[in-house]
């Protein structure tokens, strides 16, 4: 039995990948950059009938089609979103495989007939992918070249002796040639692939390499030419089954390490550490419980693992006992591993892993999101000169730049003193119901708004700070706001 | 209370400063300063500016008394201050101008203290500029090297100011400046800078101790970045555009506050109020530095003289050139003129200009290098005799001294034009000459301009890459006033919205900054002693080029010379035509020696037969020439400078040729004008006569009516008609002008504010036009030979000018391996006519270094590709190129078959071994039978390769497959009303004076078409009419006398027509749109055909 080879090309997959989340009326767009200019790189429908075409500088193609709508491409999105198409066609077949950057290419060899025959399969998938919002070209020929000719230049199905008699009135473009062989043969008046066929192999060879005649060749079934599938990955997993049910927390632990004990190879062999681990326990009643635990760094080390689930799986209602258990690292990060060096002190990798640990613990409890850390951050106005990230997901800052001008320990939000006298420092004042003295001050630090931003604390326009010594001891940070006279205090030394 | 600020950046050291030289001088002055420091990083480049506004202060002082309402956007030159807006206007009783101090602000690689340098004398001022330019010639473009050592080598006669970047009791920078101030006893002066960071008391006591420990007094600085508070905004732009920034992220390079702009003596005493000696010393050091600019004494080089003074040689050299151009004996008229020019020369001193002007002159001329003057003085009688123009006296009304005047001080100005091909050898005879310390290239100050700052703020400040690129397609035509809110709102935008109203504030506030310094096109400046000393010089980027920093606005404002050495095709082409002819056995013409007033050149003129001809082969100059109807030289003189935008807008061009044409009797407003008007018929035409009305009959000063015509784009700008219109129309109407006339003026000064064109100009153009128009008639093939061979230039493309040769009765032959060089060149046809053959040149990609090797091994000529592989030695790449030229066709070698053989060669040089032929050791291969090519494909390879077809017009072959069509040459003949042309489309022209309107021009196999397309017709056609390289255009015809014109209805893109060229089925129109595009990844050559038929775009 001949192969059966079916190649899809979607025409517009960038753009109407875009389309499919925000939808667009009127003409659009995706732009890349091409040498420094910018490009539009693939149309939508409505583009395409206003006369854009791919390739074209966006300027040129705003000049044409003033009311065209864009979005920046994002070649790796569309390269992940074709491997989920390829993942989605296992569905016809378990042989798929990707075709550059547009296109996948299936093996529906002895699985057409499952659906009735290539033409309802390529119906099916038509229709399917349509109504998901994708144009594709189809073409079943018993090669992939073949295949791939018909898709993007003659759609539809060629079995058996049909090949040579559809491949022979094509373009020697559809046999998947560079593009400067394409231009060289056609100045020659080489255009049809009958034509270049037509030519003897050695002088064909001579003039323009191999690659037409291999290609040709492939598309014919004289050389062969094999599909790569995607390939799946599975998630690390163990699972366990016991003779009798238990319900001890200990026994639970046990089991714990036990499947860590068979995960953590899995993981090992791979290059990474576990994220988030997904433990799963069939009670004998058959309700699941499950734990989630989620790490504040990868991990792959058993014993460091197992106490981090004591306090999740103490929490757990046994009922009348468990007797299956399943652990799955559901986020797995690269771990490589770690070189230990004659300068790598033992000390500051456990270091490290003991703070990780403690946020994985704090994590397990606030929630691990809830466990913030401090980051500097660069601007002049003192509430943003540092912000807060998640820990667990950020590094901590290597240095803290040098802060040029003093800054108090303590800042808080602005409090009035209820002063608010021109530009010399009160000499007596209120704060927090205190009543203060002045004995020295020192500045004024002028710090104007970041005028880009508006910020409703900073309505009242710049302002002028002051280091305060007063009588009573309290050292105080105070600001004037001269263009709204006021006096606040803001921050103790 | 009395203050001088000494540290004060412009934005002339660029992206830094966040004002211009002129905001800073009249800030200064409003607040009262005793005096003001223009200090730029390590250059003197805003210095002239700031001056000149202090000037213009000075003068309206003086002229509307002690009080004076201050403009804070003052003194502003037009040629660079485009697109300033700004109303708002600040008035200030001002009863003291500041003085202004030359400085520079001089960062050194090693020292950490910034060191402002006044010269107090000339002699300080030389040492400074040329301080500048040993760090500057040692830096790449734009930066400066210098160390602590070269500063200690020149601080003589300098007054210094260390302005400390780190802190002040930096024990190495004390030492430095320990060492310092002992160099330049009494020099030094240690500033001290508030920082307004909290620390202020602490810092200013630690500068007064620094002060004592390098014994250097302490003075008040500001270190001013901006004239105004408002400008921190700016400044925080200007920063992140240096910085590579988008203002969000900008961080701690901002500026902390607003505090470093120019301060009142109030401000300056409250925060040094425990230093008020440092206060003092403000004004002692600023007393120090006595150097004004007007002291720049400059001299022209005259070496040239022989112990004869200038004067005496110019005088002889003037008088031979007089005998040789008046054999017959000198005009009494004539001598006079000469005279009188003789002793103004004198009299202001230039005799060594027109000197240096004649030597350039006479050492192109030596070489062989084709060349002419123009400008206001190269008119004079004195250029013509030196040899500078042919344009003799008698043609020019105006007279000589209107232009050097005495009363503006102005030098001469003199532009000569050099071949294209061959400026270079001229700039480098001057360098060599004088030498590169006495002569360099003057800079042109590149600004931002609307786009530019569109994109670049829209950048930083974090606009999409989409509303920037519809922000800035808005700008296209509007680029004077900035972005209108109206058009933001056209674009769908809120201009209320906070960020964007932010960017746009900000982009009009840009436009016009100093973007960095660029070498002017071709002006000199040559001086007698070092040039080092007038103005710093640094590395162009251009190899082997250097340049002032100077722009020629500033060397006008100094009264300082330049000759502008410039580059013409035209010069090129008509050098080469007179090779030609010569070469042919033709007789050797020059410039000089063509025959004149030649009527049956002007009969071709007058039939609009002209292209590739000078200056009136556009469009618009081939329609007007048929009304015109030009019969003497003086008619092309008013043909070259009436299409443009000054007449046009002053709406001057139709009452000139309706009274040409005898429509109209010629009625001159006024017996004064006559003299003025008399030549134009009445009407003003000239740049001249403009500014002659306002003297005569507005009543204005001579100085008055420069400064009109300097000051117009400004007004305009600013948006406010100013007094000058008042003074200038109401003095005309109290001389009895009618209203409507003077309006008629006013409007044409206006249009010549940018775009001037004065009759000297068009006298030296309008020779060319002679000239160029002269070899068209009388040797035409050679004059396209040569046109052909100085491309690029001009205004149409080889095609066009190979098919106007055809045209004209020349046969053109093809490229030919065995018989073209790699210029196009000249062959006798057996019947003694002339045919061109095509070159090497006209092959796309061929190098000319191959091609020359091509023709030097000839001998008898190639048999076969592989003996020209062999014997030439040129790379496959080159012959495949000739191949699809189709060069082989001597060789009885199709195009196809001739690529068959060259594709086989894959070394790129044969092997020394088998060079010899006869033991060729030959791979035997299989016939092979390759498709024969269709006219359509030939058609289709020759454009691909030379960008034009012996074979066929492209029309020629679709026509059958479009329906009712007109062909072109019909358009004269057929009667009015709708018809439908199609043709490739040559030309699109938006001419800014016709308000939106678009002129194609098409071309068919029988001739071109002069298509409107109004912007109505525009909008709803906008693909076509744009993108469109074969249209087809429903309209009606529109004939006026010989100019005809098809007034287009719709317009019908056709392109896709030209991809099916080749195919052998036979154009098709492709199948509709609804299933994606056929198959685009085939990027064949038909695909490519579109790109093939360019057009010349909205140049």
């Amino acid at each position: 039995m001949s192969r059966e080879i079916l190649s899809v090309w979607f025409l517009r997959l960038a753009s109407q990948r875009a389309l499919r989340r925000r939808s667009v009326a009127g003409p659009f767009a995706v732009v890349g950059r091409n040498r420094g200019s910018e490009q539009v790189t693939c149309l939508s429908m409505a583009a395409s009938r206003a006369g854009l075409q791919a390739g074209m500088a966006l300027a040129d193609a705003r000049a044409m089609c003033p009311d065209l709508t864009t979005v920046p491409a994002d070649p790796r999105g569309d390269a992940r979103f074709l491997r989920m198409l390829a993942r989605w066609a296992g569905r016809y077949c378990p042989w798929v495989g990707l075709e550059g950057e547009d296109g996948l290419v299936l093996d529906i060899t002895g699985s057409s007939h499952l659906m009735g025959g290539p033409e309802a399969l390529m119906a099916d998938l038509r229709q399917r992918l349509m109504r998901a919002g994708f144009t594709v070209r189809l073409g079943v020929a018993p090669t992939r070249g073949a295949a791939w000719a018909l898709a993007h230049y003659d759609e539809g199905i060629a079995l058996g002796d049909q090949v040579r008699a559809r491949l022979w009135p094509l373009p020697v473009g559809a046999l998947r040639l560079e593009d400067d062989v394409i231009e060289g043969l056609a100045r020659l008046g080489v255009r049809k692939v009958a034509d270049l066929a037509a030519l003897p192999r050695a002088t064909v060879g001579r003039r323009f390499g191999q690659q037409p005649l291999v290609r040709l060749d492939q598309a014919l079934g004289g050389q062969p030419e094999s599909i790569t599938p995607v390939a799946e990955r599975e998630r690390p997993a163990a699972r366990l089954t016991l003779a009798e049910p238990i319900g001890r927390t200990d026994d639970v632990m046990e089991g714990v390490r036990h499947l860590l004990a068979q995960l953590c190879p899995q993981l090992e062999e791979s290059g990474e550490g576990a994220r988030t681990l997904l433990l799963t326990l069939r009670r004998v009643d058959l309700r699941d419980a499950s734990v989630e635990l989620r790490l504040a760094r990868p991990m792959r080390k058993p014993e460091d693992i197992a106490p981090l689930f004591a306090k999740g799986v103490d929490e757990i209602d046994a009922g009348y006992g468990i007797d299956q258990m399943r652990l799955e690292a559901t986020v797995a990060e690269a771990l490589p591993p770690e070189q230990v060096t004659a300068h790598s002190v033992p000390g500051d990798i456990a270091r490290a892993g003991a703070l990780a640990d403690l946020m994985t613990r704090l994590g397990g409890r606030l929630g691990l999101e809830n466990v913030l850390r401090w980051q500097p951050a660069e601007s002049h106005i003192p509430e943003r000169a540092f912000s807060t990230a998640a820990a667990a997901w950020s590094e901590p800052a290597a240095v803290w730049p040098d802060v040029p001008r003093a800054r108090p320990v303590l800042i808080f939000a602005p409090e009035a003193v209820g002063w608010s006298g021109a530009r010399a420092v009160p000499r007596r004042f209120r704060w927090r119901r205190m009543d203060l003295h002045l004995l020295e001050a020192e500045g004024p630090e002028r710090i104007a708004p970041e005028w880009w931003l508006d910020d409703p604390a900073w309505r009242s326009g710049l302002r002028d700070y002051w280091r305060v010594q007063t009588r009573e001891g309290w050292r105080l940070w105070m600001f004037h706001t001269p263009q709204d006279p006021a006096w606040y205090v803001q921050g103790l030394f | 209370m009395t203050y001088a600020e000494l540290a004060v950046t412009t934005n002339f050291t660029f992206l830094r400063g966040a004002s211009h030289p002129e905001e800073m001088v009249s800030r200064a002055a409003e607040l009262g300063l005793e005096a003001v420091a223009i200090t730029d990083r390590n250059s003197l480049a805003g210095v002239v500016r700031a001056w000149s506004a202090l000037r213009e202060l000075k003068r309206t002082a003086e002229e509307e008394g002690a009080t004076v309402v201050i403009r804070s956007s003052v003194g502003v030159d037009p040629s660079s201050r485009q697109q300033w807006q700004r109303p708002e206007t600040v008035s200030a009783q001002v009863l003291h101008l500041p003085r202004l101090i030359v400085g520079s602000r001089i960062v050194l690689r090693d020292c950490e203290a910034h060191i402002l340098a006044y010269p107090m004398n000339r002699d300080g001022y030389a040492r400074l500029s040329r301080l500048l330019t040993l760090g500057k010639r040692r830096a790449d473009k734009g930066g400066c090297d210098l160390g602590f050592a070269d500063l200690l080598e020149n601080c003589a006669d300098l007054v210094m100011v260390a302005l400390p970047m780190t802190a002040p009791e930096d024990a190495r920078m004390l030492g430095q400046l320990t060492q310092l101030a002992r160099a330049a006893p009494g020099q030094l002066y240690f500033g001290a800078a508030p920082r307004y960071d909290g620390t202020d008391a602490a810092h200013l006591a630690g500068c007064a101790r620094a002060a004592q420990a390098c014994s250097a007094p302490m003075v008040a600085l500001n270190d001013v970045l901006m004239h105004h508070a408002s400008r921190r905004q700016m400044a925080d732009v200007l920063t992140c555009l240096r910085e590579g920034l988008v203002i969000d992220r900008i961080g701690q390079h901002a500026l902390l506050n607003a505090e470093r702009r120019l301060k009142s003596p109030e401000d300056m005493a409250r925060i040094f109020a425990a230093y008020p000696a440092a206060l003092r010393r403000t004004t002692e050091v600023a007393g120090r530095c006595a150097f004004d600019l007007s002291e720049l004494s400059y001299e022209y080089p005259d070496e040239i003289a022989d112990g004869e003074t200038p004067q005496a040689r110019l005088a002889r050299l003037v008088e031979q050139g007089l005998r040789r151009r008046y054999p017959a004996g000198i005009a009494e008229r004539t001598r006079m003129m000469v005279t009188k020019e003789l002793q103004l020369v004198e009299k202001l001193g230039f005799a060594a200009y027109f000197l240096t002007v004649h030597d350039i002159v006479e050492f192109a001329r030596s070489q062989g290098i084709l060349c002419q003057g123009r400008g206001s003085a190269a008119n004079s009688i004195l250029c013509y005799a030196l040899g500078v123009t042919e344009v003799g006296p008698e043609v020019i009304t105006m007279v000589f001294e209107r232009f050097v005047s005495e009363q503006r001080g102005e030098p001469p100005d003199i532009d000569v034009d050099f071949e294209h091909e061959r400026r270079e050898e001229v700039i480098q005879h001057i360098y060599e000459k004088y030498g590169r310390h006495r002569a360099g290239l003057c800079a042109t100050v590149i600004h931002f301009r609307s786009r530019a700052a569109i994109r670049e703020v829209g950048k930083v400040m974090g606009l999409s890459e989409d509303l920037i690129g519809a922000l800035a397609g808005q700008a296209s035509g509007w680029s004077r006033s900035g972005l209108d809110p109206e058009r933001v709102r056209e674009l769908g935008l809120d201009p209320n919205d906070r960020r964007l109203a932010l960017t746009l504030r900000l982009i009009g506030e840009i436009t016009g900054f100093p973007r960095h310094l660029s070498q002017h096109v071709g002006g000199f400046i040559i001086t007698r002693g070092r040039l080092d000393e007038l103005c710093p010089i640094e590395n162009a980027a251009m190899e082997g080029r250097t340049v002032i920093e100077w722009d020629k606005d500033d060397i006008d404002a100094l009264g300082i010379l330049k000759v502008d050495v410039l580059s013409l095709g035209m010069l090129t082409c008509i050098r080469k035509s007179f090779d030609l002819i010569a070469g042919q056995g033709g007789p050797r013409y020059t410039l000089e020696n063509l025959p004149r007033e030649d009527a049956r050149t002007y009969d071709m003129l007058c039939a609009a037969d002209a292209i590739g001809v000078f200056q009136v082969e556009s469009r618009a100059q081939l329609n007007f020439l048929p009304r015109m109807q030009p019969r003497q030289f003086y008619d092309l003189v008013i043909e070259v400078a009436i299409v443009r935008p000054g007449p046009i807008q002053g709406g001057m061009v139709h009452p000139y040729i309706r009274r040409r044409q005898g429509q109209e009797p010629v009625m001159l407003p006024s017996e004064d004008l006559r003299n003025v008007l008399g030549k134009t018929l009445g009407v003003p035409l000239f740049q001249e006569q403009a500014m002659q009305i306002a003297i005569v009959a507005a009543g204005f000063s001579p100085g008055e009516a420069d400064r009109l015509r300097r000051s117009l784009a400004t007004f305009k700008r600013m948006g406010t008609i100013s007094t000058f219109r008042d003074r200038f129309v109401g003095g005309m109407l109290s001389r009895g002008y009618t209203p409507d006339f003077a309006e008629r003026c006013f409007s044409q000064i206006e249009g010549f504010g940018e775009y001037g064109f004065p009759e000297s100009h068009a006298a030296s153009f309008a020779l060319l036009v002679y000239a160029s128009a002269w070899l068209k008639r009388h040797h035409p093939a050679a004059f396209g030979c040569a046109l052909l061979n100085s491309q690029p230039m001009g205004f149409y493309a080889p095609a066009q000018i190979v098919r106007d040769m055809r045209d004209h009765g020349i046969e053109i032959r093809p490229v030919c391996v065995n018989m073209s060089d790699w210029d196009n060149t000249l062959e006798r046809r057996p019947d003694g006519q002339l045919a061109v053959r095509l070159g090497f040149r006209q092959v796309k990609g061929l190098r000319q270094e191959d091609a020359q090797w091509i023709s030097a091994a000839r001998g008898n000529g190639y048999a076969s590709v592989e003996s020209l592989w062999r014997r030439a030695g040129v790379p496959p790449v080159a012959l495949e190129k000739l191949a699809q030229a189709d060069a082989f066709a001597d060789l009885r070698l199709r195009r196809r078959d001739a690529l068959w053989q060259v594709k086989a060669l894959r070394a790129p040089k044969p092997l020394p071994l088998f060079s010899d032929l006869s033991q060729e050791e030959g791979i035997i291969e299989p016939d092979v039978n390759l498709p024969a090519m269709t006219l359509g494909e030939e058609v289709v390879d020759d454009y691909l390769s030379l960008r034009l077809s012996l074979r066929a017009h492209p029309m020629e072959l679709l026509r059958p497959h479009i329906p009712n069509l007109l062909a072109h040459e019909r358009l004269t003949t057929a009667p009015l009303g709708r018809t439908s042309v199609c043709g490739l489309v040559i030309t699109r022209q938006r001419p800014g004076t016709a308000s939106g309107v678009i002129f194609l021009t098409l071309e068919d196999e029988t001739g071109t078409s002069n298509v409107v397309v109004w912007p109505k017709v525009y909008e709803q056609f906008r693909r076509a009419v744009i993108g469109g390289r074969l249209v087809r255009i429903n309209g009606y015809i529109q004939r006026e006398g010989q100019v005809v014109h098809v007034i287009a209805q719709e317009v019908e893109d056709l392109s896709w027509m030209l991809s099916r060229l080749s195919d052998p089925e036979g154009p098709q129109k492709p199948e509709t749109w609804q299933s994606g595009p056929p198959a685009p990844r085939a990027r064949h050559p038909r695909e490519q055909a579109k790109r093939l038929f360019p057009s010349r775009d909205f140049h």
